[in-house]
């Protein structure tokens, strides 16, 4: 598990970071969103070391970050990076030998994951040959090389088309599935609502929300769908009762509490068919609408 | 696409390396090495400069062995034939490499004809004070120098006969030898000649070797590819690899100049003064080249990590270029103090050194004080340069100055 601890970080008189703090487990995928120069990137740059903090501290398993572990993640700047003019295996290769890999490992690790990404037969060119989306497959292939301990990804869908989604997000779940804890940033909350286990959420430096999806969603303000033919315009006499949206027998609304929740189904019974009542989940993009508002 | 394969790969191990593996400055320097070497341009201008050196040995040597011969009319008579063959052995005891080919004709008339037939070079003519050359449009001044020698020795001969006294008697007390309070003339011109070489060698593989450090730290930063890095190795171990792969390719390419001059100059016929000071001065050179490459390089990386774009560069690199052409015009010109003053200066004295031992004879102490202080600026300048890389890689927006790269925190 890393975990990051009231991390403050000031870029001249700017609070860039204010006391941030949140975890991301070993298990399942953490979903980093928040506006642009909400600090994401600052943040991952920090853990990654790229950047000192001001103040705060960065674990993982328990112990204080040292440069050694920072060695073993695997790291997607936000600027993209590698040689435009070296030849694709041959820089993954490097890389791959500077993380502590063999030449030979790297090589046959390099080679699997760009067949993975099917661009095996672009090993031998040069990078900036490559379309944007394919150097981005490169890019995704250089964090992954030394089967890292952690991974630190910021935008790593940004550019990628939906073949190259899927088979991204399927071997990042593999690597989750190894214990591997994996931060990622994104502006998709569709992908992010797919994929993560949990969410942080970050605005003006900032957390504003950080936690399970489960408990998240939980913690939302809880909406029902109430479908009572013919109509559902009674529930709008109702007290302790929001309706939000009413379209003919169905109706959105929001409960002051559970008891009166139950209440209403009683009533609603009475007055005869009761064909849908069902607490309505939000999305992470909802969750992530109002945590931000 | 392979999307039939997702999901069907066993979980990766997050242990994996097995093999062998090297520190990260080495891989860094290996990698350095072996992208230059790959480099297409680097190889053509290698073989280019190689061709030139072997070629210039050749043909200086070729020049230096070649014979003038010149094809001499002359009316037969007793005095002109003398002095032909008289020449012709005091260029031979002199080692002249001129060759005056005799042609007696009958009178000077047809001596002059063969001159506007062009089948002789020269017309030699016996006058009331002694000799005239007649030339189609010029006469080569080392022929005239060598008959005008050969002319005074025969009448000085004939007239210390007429005199009754010797040769000797008549040239006694007029000796003059040359005595050169500093070094010998021959050996004066060989320090020029290597002297020139050794700046020219100096600044071409401080802006071949050194200019790409500064490039490829720019490259890394411009296209962020530092950040991985950084996150992967110290930052130390990347500037250590950075600056040793392209000292090794420096040291190598002067290693291979050299090396072929020398073989070259070795196969030549020509006997070469003062070869044994040259090969002594060599391994100076070599000493001090390291040393003002390794100042050198920790600008250049400084330089490329303040710089944000390549283009940043032209700018920032202007004064490192001047200090190199400082360092060239040194080696070809410096005289007397300026000389010494100028060997005992970092960079400068890579060249102005070596040039002194060539010429002169220095104490042992003054090179090795030399050398020490140019390695202890080294050691100054790769401190700061570091310190700097170390805070500017990882700055992204404008270049920056010395004054604020210096101030910058992590």
């Amino acid at each position: 598990m890393l975990e990051v601890q009231s991390l403050t970080r000031r870029f001249g008189d700017r609070t860039v970071l204010d006391e941030v703090s949140f975890a991301v487990p070993a298990d399942g995928m953490t979903g980093f969103v928040g506006a642009n120069g909400a600090g994401k990137t600052t943040t991952m740059r920090i853990i990654m070391g790229v950047l000192k903090s001001h103040s705060g501290t960065v674990y993982f398993n328990g112990t204080q970050l040292a440069d050694t572990d920072r060695a073993r993640f695997g790291y997607m700047p936000e600027e993209r990076g590698l040689y435009p003019k070296q030849q694709v295996l041959d820089q993954l290769q490097y890389l791959g030998q500077l993380h502590g890999m063999s030449r030979a490992d790297a090589r046959t690790e390099a080679l699997q994951l760009l067949d993975r990404f099917g661009i095996a037969d672009r090993t031998k060119d040069k990078l900036e040959s490559l379309s944007l989306g394919n150097q981005q497959r490169v890019q995704v292939a250089a964090s992954l090389m030394h089967h890292p301990t952690a991974l630190i990804l910021d935008e790593p869908f940004s550019g990628l088309d939906p073949l190259a989604v899927d088979s991204m997000t399927s071997l990042l779940a593999e690597r989750a599935a190894t214990g591997v804890p994996i931060l990622f940033s994104s502006h998709q909350l569709d992908l992010i609502d797919a994929l993560c286990d949990n969410l942080v959420v970050l605005a003006g430096g900032k957390i504003v929300a950080s936690g399970t999806a489960t408990a998240l969603r939980a913690r939302a303000s809880a909406k029902h769908v109430v479908v009572t033919p013919p109509d559902a315009g009674w529930l709008r006499e109702q007290p302790g009762v929001r309706v939000l949206d009413v379209a003919g027998p169905r109706a959105l609304v929001e409960f002051d509490d559970e008891g009166t929740a139950q209440r209403i189904l009683r009533t609603a019974v009475d007055r005869g068919a009761v064909t849908e009542f069902a607490p309505q989940r939000p999305s992470l993009a909802e969750i992530y609408r109002e945590v931000i508002r | 696409m392979s999307t039939t394969k997702l999901g069907t790969r066993p979980a990766p191990t997050p242990t994996p390396s097995t093999g062998k593996q090297d520190a990260p400055w080495l891989i860094v320097t290996l990698r350095e090495v072996t992208v230059k070497i790959r480099d297409k341009s680097f190889i053509i201008s290698t073989l280019i400069t190689l061709a030139l050196i072997v070629g210039s040995v050749v043909f200086s040597g070729i020049m230096a062995d070649k014979t003038t011969t010149s094809t001499i009319a002359f009316a037969e008579n007793s005095s002109t034939a003398a002095l032909v063959t008289s020449a012709n052995q005091l260029a031979l005891d002199d080692q002249k490499n001129i060759e005056l080919i005799a042609n007696p004709v009958v009178d000077e008339d047809a001596g002059l004809q063969l001159l506007r037939d062009k089948e002789a070079d020269l017309v030699l003519t016996p006058t009331p004070e002694g000799f005239s050359i007649t030339g189609l449009s010029d006469v080569p001044a080392n022929i005239q120098s060598l008959l005008a020698d050969a002319a005074e020795t025969q009448a000085l001969d004939s007239n210390a006969v007429k005199l009754g006294v010797t040769l000797e008697d008549l040239t006694a007390g007029s000796t003059v030898t040359q005595v050169l309070l500093e070094g010998s003339q021959e050996r004066n011109s060989m320090a020029m000649v290597m002297g020139f070489i050794f700046s020219f060698l100096f600044y071409m593989s401080a802006m071949i070797f050194g200019m790409p450090i500064a490039n490829s730290v720019v490259e890394e930063k411009q296209n962020r590819v530092v950040e991985i890095l950084a996150t992967a190795i110290p930052i130390r171990q990347l500037l250590a690899g950075k600056i040793l792969g392209n000292l090794i390719l420096a040291m190598g390419q002067l290693c291979l100049f050299v090396g072929i001059g020398l073989l070259a100059l070795n196969m030549m016929p020509t006997e070469i003064p003062f070869i044994s000071v040259l090969f002594a001065t060599a391994g100076w050179f070599l000493a001090f080249f390291l040393a003002g490459f390794l100042i050198l390089a920790a600008v250049w990386a400084a330089l490329g990590a303040m710089a944000s774009r390549t283009e940043d560069l032209q700018q920032s690199t202007g004064p490192v270029i001047m200090v190199l052409v400082a360092v060239l015009f040194t080696g070809i010109y410096a005289k007397g103090t300026l000389l010494v003053v100028a060997s005992y200066v970092p960079v400068i004295s890579s060249v102005a050194m070596p040039i002194r031992l060539l010429s002169t004879d220095v104490p042992l102490w003054e090179p090795i004080a030399s050398l020490g202080v140019a390695i202890a600026a080294a050691w100054v300048m790769v401190l700061i340069g570091e310190r700097i890389y170390r805070r500017a890689i990882m700055q992204t927006g404008g270049a920056l100055s010395w004054r604020k790269a210096l101030k910058l925190e992590d």
